[in-house]
Formats: C-alpha cells, sequence, structure tokens
C-alpha cells in the first residue's frame, strides 16, 4: 500500500525495476523510479562537479575584444560588479542561485553518497539529506548556462568574443550537477539513510547495554 | 451532503481515509493513529496530513508577486552608457530590440523566460486556487499537470537577471561602453522568488479534496 504524494490516491503497487517507473494512475506524479547504482553514480559525478566548481566560477569566461581593448569577466566577478553597482538584493540573489547554493548542493550530494556507500549513514546524514532537497530548485546553472548563451548572441555583432577556460569549466559543472541529480534515487538513499541510522543506534544501544551488564555482573 | 454519505460507506479512495498521511519532505507514508506523531519516522520532518495553511500561504506570496509584476515590467531593467550618454530600457524594450534585429530565436527564449512565464506562473496558481474556493470538479488532473509545470519553469525567469549580471561584469570599457541594471532588477527578482515560494507552499492534494468534495478540515 503507497500513497500518491500529488493527489493522495490509495495505491497498491509493487516496487519497479530500475529503469521504470511508477506513476500515479489518478494525477500522472512520479512515486519511485530507481536507478542502477545510484549511490556511485550520484558520488562520482558530484565530485567531477566539486573539482571543476572552483575553475568554472572564478576563471574567465569570455574575453571581449572592441577595437583593441579587451574586457573579461567570470561568473564571480559579474555577481560582484552588480552588488558594487548599488543592486545588492539582486547581486545577492544571482550570488546564492549561481555559486553558493549549486556548491553547497554538489557537497552535501558528495558527502551523503560517501556516507551511504560506506554504510556509515547516522542523524548529521538525515539533516544533509533534507538540506540537499529543499535547496533543489534553488540552484540555477542550467538557467546560467543559458543566460550565457544569450549573454553571446547579445555581444556577438559589437565585440569580438573569446572563450575561455572558465567557459568550457561551466558547461561541465553544469553537466555534472544535472546528472548528478538525474541519478539520484532518492526512496533509496531516505532508504538507506533510516535503516544504517537505525542501525547504528541499536548497535550503540547493545554496546552499552553490554557495558552495563561487564558493570553489574551480577 | 451527499459526498460526505458515499464517503462513510464506500471503502477509502485517499490515503487520508485510510488513515495515512504522506511526509511532505521525504514521501514516506506514515499511519495516522501513530498520533500524536509530530514528526516523521524516516527523516524527522514536521509530519501533516496536509501543508499546514497552503492556501492562504498561497495566495499570499501570489498576490505579492502579481504587485511586484508591475513595477518589474514597466520600470527600466538595464542601463547602457555609450560615450557618456545613458540609455535606459525596460524588458520588452529588449525584447524587440532582438526583433528588429532580425534575432527571434533568443528574442522568442526571452520573450517567454522573462514576459510569458511570470504571467502564466501567477496566473495559473491564481486560477488554482480559485478553483479551489469554488470546489470546481473538473480538469482536475489537467490542474495538477499544470501546477506541476509552473514548477518546473519557475527558476527560468531568472534567465534576465543572470543576463545582466553577466553585461555588468563582462562589457566594463571604462569611458567607451559600461552596462549595469536598473530599478527594475529588484522587482523582478522579487517575482520570480515569490512565484517560487508560491509553489513550494502549495499543496496539490487540496485540489483533489476540493474537486471530489472531500475538503473536510485537516489541520
Amino acid at each position: 500500500m503507497t500513497v500518491c504524494p500529488d493527489c493522495d490516491l490509495l495505491l497498491e503497487a509493487q516496487m519497479p525495476h530500475p529503469g521504470e517507473k511508477l506513476v500515479c494512475p489518478r494525477c500522472g506524479c512520479t512515486l519511485l523510479a530507481p536507478v542502477e547504482n545510484s549511490v556511485e553514480k550520484t558520488m562520482v559525478l558530484s565530485l567531477t562537479g566539486l573539482i571543476l566548481f572552483p575553475p568554472a566560477i572564478f576563471l574567465p569566461l569570455l574575453t571581449l575584444d572592441i577595437l583593441g581593448l579587451e574586457s573579461s569577466g567570470s561568473i564571480f566577478t559579474s555577481a560582484k560588479a552588480m552588488v558594487a553597482s548599488g543592486f545588492v538584493f539582486t547581486g545577492i540573489a544571482v550570488f546564492f542561485t549561481s555559486m553558493v547554493i549549486p556548491f553547497i548542493k554538489l557537497l552535501l550530494l558528495f558527502l551523503v553518497s560517501m556516507q551511504i556507500s560506506l554504510g556509515k549513514a547516522n542523524g548529521a546524514t538525515t539533516l544533509m539529506f533534507k538540506a540537499y532537497k529543499k535547496m533543489d530548485e534553488w540552484g540555477m546553472l542550467e538557467v546560467y548556462m543559458i543566460g550565457i548563451l544569450v549573454t553571446i548572441i547579445k555581444l556577438l555583432h559589437m565585440a569580438k568574443i573569446e572563450y575561455d577556460v572558465g567557459f568550457f569549466c561551466f558547461i561541465g559543472l553544469m553537466g555534472a550537477t544535472i546528472l548528478s541529480s538525474s541519478f539520484l534515487d532518492e526512496n533509496l538513499y531516505w532508504e538507506s539513510i533510516f535503516s544504517q541510522a537505525s542501525a547504528s543506534k541499536t548497535a550503540c544501544q547493545k554496546a552499552a547495554d553490554k557495558g552495563e551488564k561487564a558493570v553489574h555482573p551480577a | 451532503m451527499n459526498s460526505k454519505n458515499r464517503t462513510e460507506t464506500e471503502v477509502p479512495v485517499t490515503g487520508l481515509e485510510a488513515g495515512l498521511m504522506v511526509c511532505h519532505e521525504c514521501k514516506k507514508v506514515v499511519a495516522l493513529d501513530d498520533r500524536p506523531l509530530n514528526n516523521c519516522p524516516r527523516c524527522g520532518s514536521p509530519i501533516h496530513p496536509r501543508k499546514p495553511d497552503s492556501v492562504i500561504k498561497s495566495w499570499a506570496l501570489v498576490l505579492t508577486s502579481l504587485i511586484l509584476l508591475f513595477p518589474a515590467n514597466i520600470l527600466p531593467i538595464m542601463k547602457v552608457e555609450y560615450m557618456g550618454a545613458s540609455e535606459y530600457s525596460t524588458i520588452m524594450d529588449g525584447i524587440i530590440y532582438f526583433f528588429k534585429e532580425g534575432s527571434y530565436g533568443i528574442g522568442i527564449v526571452i520573450l517567454v523566460a522573462s514576459v510569458l512565464v511570470p504571467v502564466f506562473k501567477i496566473l495559473g496558481i491564481m486560477m488554482i486556487l480559485v478553483s479551489i474556493h469554488f470546489r470546481i470538479e473538473s480538469w482536475l488532473s489537467h490542474k495538477t499537470l499544470m501546477f506541476r509545470f509552473i514548477k518546473f519553469i519557475g527558476r527560468w525567469s531568472m534567465l534576465d537577471i543572470f543576463v545582466i549580471a553577466l553585461l555588468t561584469g563582462l562589457v566594463d570599457f571604462g569611458f567607451l561602453t559600461t552596462i549595469a541594471a536598473a530599478p527594475a532588477a529588484p522587482f523582478f527578482c522579487g517575482v520570480v522568488i515569490t512565484t517560487m515560494l508560491a509553489a513550494e507552499v502549495f499543496d496539490t492534494r487540496l485540489l483533489w479534496d476540493a474537486g471530489t468534495g472531500k475538503d473536510h478540515d485537516h489541520s
């Protein structure tokens, strides 16, 4: 027995195989979508994203050339320039949606995946995964990617554009982020975290009980 | 009246009737009779049969975004300085510019992301809230699908803000030409954030409760 989270329909369903999906017949909500080797794939991709993050954000993205004058900037300097020009709220929104949240998301996903694959998930893992889910839609790297393309088209006729290292790293970062979240099998993650966390809790309790018995052999 | 009798006699259709509720965060199915159970046993989040005060919160946020939508579209959003002269442009000016240039593809992308998506999001959420108020029974699965679409497109309106941030950072040629944001930018950001939050706090199950005559009080 399960219940659709979108329309509250009571369902009798089997666990789908990897690659298959369990879809609510009334409202079309995807209830379960298991992925094969989800933890390993997600861990590797989030690590890739973390490695690509610093160059993608801090290295120059594009260099513009107008009549021999050159100007270049990175994703970081763009958000900084926005804050510096007096648009603090907008600049901070850009900072968070394009840098802070995508980074924290990758970091949390990597840590959670690693703890699950080591079998050492605990209460902190639960909190980290919950934080990841809360932030999920506020990381907007793919929107930023389209923003870069629009910017390039906007500038194409007035300047010569050179693509720098940051541009290619950013494409990789965006790809790794999208793939890491598409390989994420949420239900598997919650179940693994829960069973590992409660196993470690009972193990602690048993150890504590044994300790007590050792002290009071009678 | 009629529906009340029906629900009492027939087999349970919804989770709530069967005494089950779904955790908002991790989607775990929890039995209602475990109450007083305030937190999900799997992820520890506060648990309710429906998201608390969902409709009123959604109304507040969607009306806020409707108010912000006006300054966001009427005020200029970008300032281009060229040889000491400043030129301000609104969102619509930017789109018209692309159409005049002949870049129809990019013009359409910006038109959709910056104008159509915010308006569609606000109208769509308002339509769903009104249909809950009047307990409209038709098009339930279509409205759910529309809501899912609204949630999916929500983030894409940030596009214009990112473009302006990039232009501010990249186009910095001193006296020759510089680009900066203009007063509409924070309002536009506000529209994106409030519509995303309005979708976040909304509980689609209320649509089904109202549409199938099961909208009794469940706090």
